[in-house]
């Protein structure tokens, strides 16, 4: 199978941008991400979206509404779904694009907007995520979900409020410092301890936030890649995992095996390990999401997650710098979008070029890892400034 | 009360499952009759839910995953002032939620 190459990125600000509707965030992104490589749209040949809800964007056939906005039909443009996962399965099928040989040029975009409807309202549908027929009725939010892992993992591991507050504490450092993030400022772990509690033991700053932002990226084949871009970025490893639709079902209440399985094939693919990774971002939709990811990637064993962020190696310097963009945590979840700016964030750093304060010195291999729901979908990247 | 909640007893090895499968997530079978849900069990965690979604006029929800004995572990709504992970409790069904006028039941966990 051929390689596959990043050649462009772009993105909004994250936030919430009432100035901007869904196709308009969609273009600003992509005009950044064209503008990166110097491509005209008359070049791309194919095209992936990925919107993950139709009730927050108010989007049916989001697709359509993207392509008639850039001008892009009649060429191939489809919508990729699979809740917070979704940006992960539109880089998935752009490489499938790519690879299979079907087009050269494929532009994946993800846009997401939530601010449009009130808090609860998105409160309802994300709850939904999960088992909707027989978990969300009883009342259970998305953080609720996430609550019942921590409690699990704090009971079993000794993982405390401090260190679930540390992963906070560090992305929001580190959002501070990236001009696309949705809250740009730094928090201190006693505001993190003594914000009010969404589902106990998570607290309003273990949450990420509900933002709008979109952001694209461009795949080419070895071929045409060469011709755009002296040093391109290439996505190496793929993994794709799934797992119960009930929390319930899960074997293990403290990890993932989604992401375990994702993990798995994504090293094996990109024939790494986790020792070899210089960056990762990791899906923080709740400090306790983060925790479970560095032990689910393999960046330190089962358990010792929160001690990893205690000791600030998850920091730039430390062992593993994770989320150096601010992760969603500060950078924003715009649901469908975070996949897609991962893979922004992730070439970024390969190539250098992220903002001052917030880059991993000569990085060469970096991961990105997306959850779906609370682990129905985990989709895990490596990329690399090597194409193998 | 006379309300019960159902899962699927597989014909062919006798497992049950909750919510049921179109195939027997043990054995593959694809026969089931239906088998009451219910008992003792454990609390292998729980959460206080404060930021709740429409339909609730509550300060907070306590949701829980029970493991019931024999291994089938089901999520409801616990119904206790002292929750600890590790406490025994048996269900109970009553209604969990209410929405458009209509009482939605479900399954309740109270200490045993
Ligand atoms: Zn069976």
């Amino acid at each position: 199978m051929g390689h596959v190459a990043v050649v462009g990125i772009g993105q909004s600000r994250f936030g919430i941008r009432s100035d901007a509707s869904l196709r308009e965030l969609a273009f600003e992104a992509v005009k950044a991400c064209l503008e990166d490589v110097g491509v005209q749209l008359a070049e791309v040949e194919s095209m992936v979206v990925s919107v993950a809800s139709d009730e927050l964007s108010f989007a049916l056939q989001p697709s359509a509404q993207v392509t008639d906005y850039i001008g892009f039909h009649p060429k191939p443009s489809f919508r990729v779904e699979a809740a917070c996962a979704s940006g992960s399965m539109a880089v998935r099928a752009g490489w499938m694009n790519v690879a299979s040989g079907l087009a050269d040029l494929v532009l994946v975009v993800g846009a997401e907007k939530m601010t449009e409807v009130p808090t609860p309202i998105a409160t309802e549908v994300l709850g939904r995520a999960g088992d909707s027929l027989w978990e969300y009725p009883f009342g259970m939010t998305f953080p609720g979900y996430y609550a019942l892992i921590a409690q699990a993992h704090m009971a079993k591991y000794g993982t405390t409020e401090a260190q679930l507050a540390a992963v906070a504490v560090k992305n929001h450092y580190y959002g501070a410092l990236n001009p696309y993030a949705h809250m740009r400022k730094e928090i201190t772990l006693e505001k993190a301890l003594s914000s009010f509690v969404v589902a106990s033991p998570l607290k309003l700053y273990d949450c990420c936030l509900i933002s709008d932002g979109a952001a694209a990226i461009l795949l080419a084949s070895e071929k045409v890649a060469k011709r755009l871009r002296k040093n391109p970025i290439w996505l190496r490893g793929l993994g794709l995992g799934t797992g119960s639709l009930s929390l319930a079902h899960r074997e293990d209440l403290t990890t993932l095996g989604a992401s375990v399985e994702a993990a798995r094939q994504a090293y094996d693919m990109a024939g790494v390990g986790p020792k070899e990774i210089d960056v990762a971002v990791v899906h923080d939709c709740f400090t306790i999401a983060e925790i479970v990811a560095y032990e689910d990637l393999g960046f330190c064993p089962k358990g010792e997650g929160g001690p990893l962020v205690e000791d600030r190696q998850t920091y730039i310097g430390g062992r593993i710098p994770v989320n150096v963009d601010g992760g969603l945590k500060s950078k924003g979840h715009p649901i469908g979008t975070t996949g897609v700016s991962m893979a922004v964030e992730i070439t970024k750093q390969l190539r250098g070029e992220a903002e001052t304060g917030r880059q991993v010195p000569n990085a060469e291999i970096g991961l990105s890892h997306n959850v779906g729901g609370n682990g129905q979908h985990a989709a895990v990247h490596v990329f690399g400034r090597d194409k193998e | 009360m006379s309300e019960a909640v159902y899962g699927a007893k597989c014909t062919a090895c006798g497992a049950v499952s909750y919510p049921r499968h179109l195939v027997c997530p043990k054995c593959r079978g694809e026969a089931f009759q239906p088998a009451e849900i219910g008992g003792e069990g454990v609390v292998l965690t729980y959460t206080d839910v404060y930021a709740l979604a429409i339909d609730y006029d509550v300060r907070y929800l306590r949701l829980a995953i029970v493991e019931l004995d024999g291994g089938l572990r089901v999520t409801g709504q616990l119904l206790d002032e002292e929750p600890k992970l590790g406490k025994r409790v048996r269900t109970t069904v009553g209604v969990v939620r209410e929405t458009a006028g209509k009482a939605i039941y479900g399954l309740q966990f109270v200490p045993a």
